[in-house]
């Protein structure tokens, strides 16, 4: 239990001695920030006894003079003024600890991401800014205690939710390693969007010839378990040591079925195949299509005629020689206890009835790319002839719309979704391959054909006679009798319009994030782009971590890709997650709560905030326990607790009123002080920094893990020191890393506004803001919107407050 | 797979059901009611009529959606419905 004192090295009256590097990171600094300002202005600062500004501190050169300077200069703590610490702190740390310094004993002023790319054309507040930055990580720093970090073991096994080919992909990987791989699909079979495709591009492979194979290999691997018709319902745990809920819904045929297909011969009931997009039929009982792994048959209870436990209809029953249909099972629970999980959870297609210009669901010949490939496919409802579904004759002329529910603003979807291009070329080649005589036009934005191959392909459809024009139809008209379409737009190269009839148009449809991707955001505590997608930890360095620990992206669920990409991830993914098992084990921070026991009353309040009830009460000895192991490093025990019996190792309440008292010794009434968790709000502030997206200077941000540390007082102490306004920002409602410890900062922001009030005080000088990784504008227009608070607040209203908070004030 | 179904499948003429013909031999009814209440298609209801054992049998009201499951024979107390499978010597 962490029952020490902070302030250990002040007792042993080790005296404090601060190294302060300011980086120019090149121009990326330097071109808004005077460092060799700042880095003299550092030196001024009290335990500093060294201040110096280098162009690119995480260098070797930058790291090697850090170590010489610890030893030369028996540095015991050191402060780096760079990018931010969700960049390089994890790089610095390593510094230190190579030098002999413990890394807690590390500390970084981000003056990149949150200075310097925010305010390009403003040197001056931009140095000033950056000053204040250093002088609060300085005044951190002066406290900061070395931490020992606890290890937790690795469980040697992987989930992977998805079985579309990044999943397969990812389990087959792991399996071969060594380790057992548990593979969730919802659908009845594994293979995804990939076994609905007819051919790749731009090779032109069979899409299933490649991929059944890999699917068998699923089905028979002896390291993977294989959960179809099920979904994870909960995920519980952390990095290493995840314990999964996953629900199997039943398939009422046992593993006895040979798949002979007599059940569904006899069947009466008729619906349309999901897998053919209803393009063809499936009986009540049924395999969505010949490939399918596992090959089982599975009962769509919606559509049998048996229901609430009477067998009206026997049917299947008799016709089934293996005697493998079975109406009793049940609905399963499988509990599972992982080490690591990757998301392959894939994308939807967009849906192009939304835009009614286009005709999409009025007009019979008006299909999707998705219908195209299963109206292709050899194995699809029309055996492989490209048939109109108005007359089911084979047509002439073929139009293709690309750009379908991607970069455009009326479908609300702005970005590329990298596929369709190459789709169509691909598409079109078949068709010519088959017709020759088919006329066939591409109306496009771009055509984006970027990758290894794609070109040559481009060409060849082009040499093939395919037409490319530039400009998408503005509305498609159906002639009645003929349904015939008229395709009516302008032609943006030759500049004129044009007009075209065809016997069929196909609509190059986008991808989207899946609609159930907020229920895994949840469960997994993962972050979303604007799109929609999952948001890896960081878009160059770890494009397939997600930044909650030991889970990993693969495919299409963290942005589009082509099934190149998608296998590349996967791979990528397993090694990720492989680095972590075969380690066996992994430290996690040393930020759990500090606890006094003779300031404890035992009042439990601490103990019902905890959102992974590492706290109990003894009732005996009148005090509370810590489970160090269970704690996640929230910091919420410590807001919560009224007798300041609890602390947070890493953010304790000296530390964080020091960067108070920091911000608000020279001009608090002009300024912001912003308490930012460090996943949501930090993240988006970053965001908005990488975006150069500008905004006003008066903001200064002390980033905590959870918004939840974010006690009443710290916000008290910002106002009783003359503060203008004060910001707590954090992850929106439920999207909260730590289970749902922000509803104990919504809660706490609300009852200081309301005592704002009874003070007679401006309320709106607090605000709180929901702010996620992705949302840098959102963040940066809360700035805007306090900056014009931040302009009205009077002396008089600051003198006010502060009288109103002055018991805040007192040593912490 | 949730992507919106709206066509008629192209091949749903391929599709061939049994066509089914019900008998009811409305006399041997006693009205119970069976046959209707668990007919999974919604093929039956009661009829006006009073049959000789004064109940209202049982009546057909669309025949081409029965799927010949044979429920109702199995259910019935009285033997006094039987669904025979048409057959048809051409397209029916």
């Amino acid at each position: 239990m962490a029952e020490k004192q902070e302030s250990e090295s002040e007792q042993s009256g080790e005296e404090i001695r601060i190294g302060v590097y300011v980086c120019h990171c090149g121009l990326n600094i330097a071109g808004s920030v005077d460092c060799e300002e700042v880095a003299k202005f550092a030196s001024t600062l009290p335990h500093v006894v060294l201040g110096k500004d280098n162009r690119y501190t995480c260098s070797d050169q930058g790291q090697e003079l850090i170590k010489n300077d610890i030893k030369e200069h028996k540095l015991n703590r050191v402060v780096v003024a760079s990018c931010s610490p969700r960049l390089h702190e994890p790089t610095f740390r390593k510094t230190c600890e190579d030098a002999g310094l413990n890394k807690y004993l590390f500390e970084m002023a981000n003056i990149r991401e949150q200075c310097s790319w925010i305010h390009l054309h403003d040197r001056k507040a931009a140095t000033e800014k950056a000053k204040d930055l250093v002088k609060m990580a300085v005044a951190k720093a002066a406290l900061l205690q070395p931490a020992e970090e606890i290890e937790v073991p690795i469980i040697r096994k992987a989930l992977v939710i998805g079985g579309g080919v990044a999943g397969i992909q990812a389990a087959l990987d792991l399996a071969d390693t060594g380790y057992k791989v548990h593979l969730v699909e919802k659908e009845p079979s594994i293979g995804g969007r990939m076994a609905q495709i007819d051919k790749t591009f731009p090779t032109m492979d069979c899409s299933i010839c490649i991929l059944a194979p890999k699917m068998s290999d699923v089905g028979h691997h002896p390291n993977i378990e294989l959960l179809t018709n099920s979904e994870v319902v909960d995920v519980k745990g952390y990095i290493g040591n995840f314990h999964a809920k996953v629900v199997k819904k039943p398939r009422y045929v046992t593993d006895d079925c040979t798949a002979c297909g007599e059940c569904a011969e006899v069947c009466p009931v008729i619906a349309p195949n999901e897998f053919d997009i209803g393009l063809a039929i499936r009986r009540a009982v049924y395999t969505p299509f010949a490939q399918a792994v596992p090959s089982t048959y599975m009962i769509d209870m919606n559509l049998c005629l048996n229901k609430e436990n009477i067998i009206v209809c026997d049917k299947c029953i008799k016709a089934c020689e293996a005697q493998a249909i079975n109406f009793e099972m049940k609905t399963e629970t499988v509990e599972l206890e992982v080490g690591t999980i990757i998301v392959a959870t894939g994308a939807d297609v967009f849906d192009p009835s939304s835009q009614p210009n286009y005709g999409y669901g009025k007009y019979p010949n008006v299909i999707t790319s998705l219908e195209f490939e299963r109206l292709i496919n050899a194995g699809g409802p029309s055996g492989g002839h490209l048939i109109r579904p108005s007359d089911l004759q084979i047509p002439k002329r073929v139009a293709f719309i690309q750009c379908v529910g991607s970069r455009s603003e009326k479908s609300g979807r702005l970005y590329c979704s990298n596929v369709c291009c190459m789709n169509t070329i691909k598409d079109s080649l078949l068709i010519k391959e088959h017709w020759p005589e088919t006329e066939i036009y591409v109306f496009y934005i771009d055509i984006r054909a970027y990758g290894k191959g794609f070109e040559d392909l481009y060409q060849r459809a082009k040499k093939e006679g395919v037409m490319f024009i530039r400009g998408l139809p503005a509305e498609i008209v159906q002639d009645r009798k003929t349904h015939n379409l008229w395709l009516t737009g302008e032609n943006t190269l030759q500049k004129e319009l044009y007009k075209a009839n065809v016997d069929m148009v196909i609509l190059s449809i986008g991808l989207e994030p899946r609609k159930d991707s907020e229920t895994i955001q949840r469960l997994l505590k993962l972050s979303r782009t604007q799109d929609g997608f999952f948001m890896e930890a960081h878009p160059k360095l770890r494009p397939v971590d997600a930044a909650t620990g030991g889970i990993f992206f693969a495919g299409c669920a963290e942005g589009p890709k082509d099934i190149k990409d998608s296998v590349t991830q996967a791979s990528a993914a397993t090694a990720r997650a492989s680095i972590l098992m075969a380690k066996g084990k992994v430290t996690v921070g040393a930020i759990t709560p500090i606890f006094d026991p003779e300031k404890c009353t035992a009042c439990g309040l601490c103990v019902k905030v905890c959102p992974y009830n590492a706290i109990t009460l003894n009732e005996e000895l009148k005090r509370i326990e810590i489970i160090e192991a269970a704690c996640g490093g929230c910091g919420t025990c410590a807001a919560e607790c009224p007798f300041g019996a609890l602390t947070q190792n890493h953010f304790t309440d000296r530390q964080i009123s020091a960067e108070i008292d920091a911000v608000t010794e020279h001009d608090a009434e002009k300024k912001i002080v912003a308490f930012c968790c460090n996943w949501c709000a930090y993240a988006g502030a970053d965001f908005a920094g990488v975006s150069r997206i500008q905004y006003p200077p008066d903001v200064r941000i002390i980033r905590t893990m959870c918004s939840g540390r974010i006690a009443p007082k710290f916000i008290e102490r910002a106002f009783a020191r003359g503060a203008a306004t004060v910001l707590v920002a954090g992850c929106h409602p439920g999207d909260c890393h730590y289970i749902n410890a922000n509803y104990h900062t919504q809660k706490r922001v609300e009852r200081l506004r309301k005592k704002m009030e009874k003070h007679e005080l401006d309320k709106e000088r607090l605000q709180l803001l929901w702010a996620s990784a992705a949302e840098g504008e959102r963040f940066a227009s809360k700035i805007r919107e306090m900056h014009a608070i931040v302009e009205k607040v009077t002396p008089e209203e600051i003198e006010r407050t502060k009288k109103a908070y002055e018991k805040a004030l007192g040593e912490v | 797979m949730p992507v919106r179904i709206w066509r008629t499948p192209l091949n749903i003429e391929k599709a061939k059901l049994p066509k089914a013909e019900i008998h009811i031999i409305k006399n041997q009814c006693k009205g119970c009611g069976f046959c209707i209440q668990f007919c999974p298609k919604d093929v039956l209801e009661e009829s006006e009529e009073i049959n000789e054992r004064g109940v209202h049998p049982p009546k057909v009201v669309d025949e081409s959606k029965c799927v010949l499951c044979s429920f109702c024979t199995s259910i019935c107390p009285d033997f006094a419905i039987f669904v025979v499978e048409k057959l048809c010597e051409e397209e029916c």
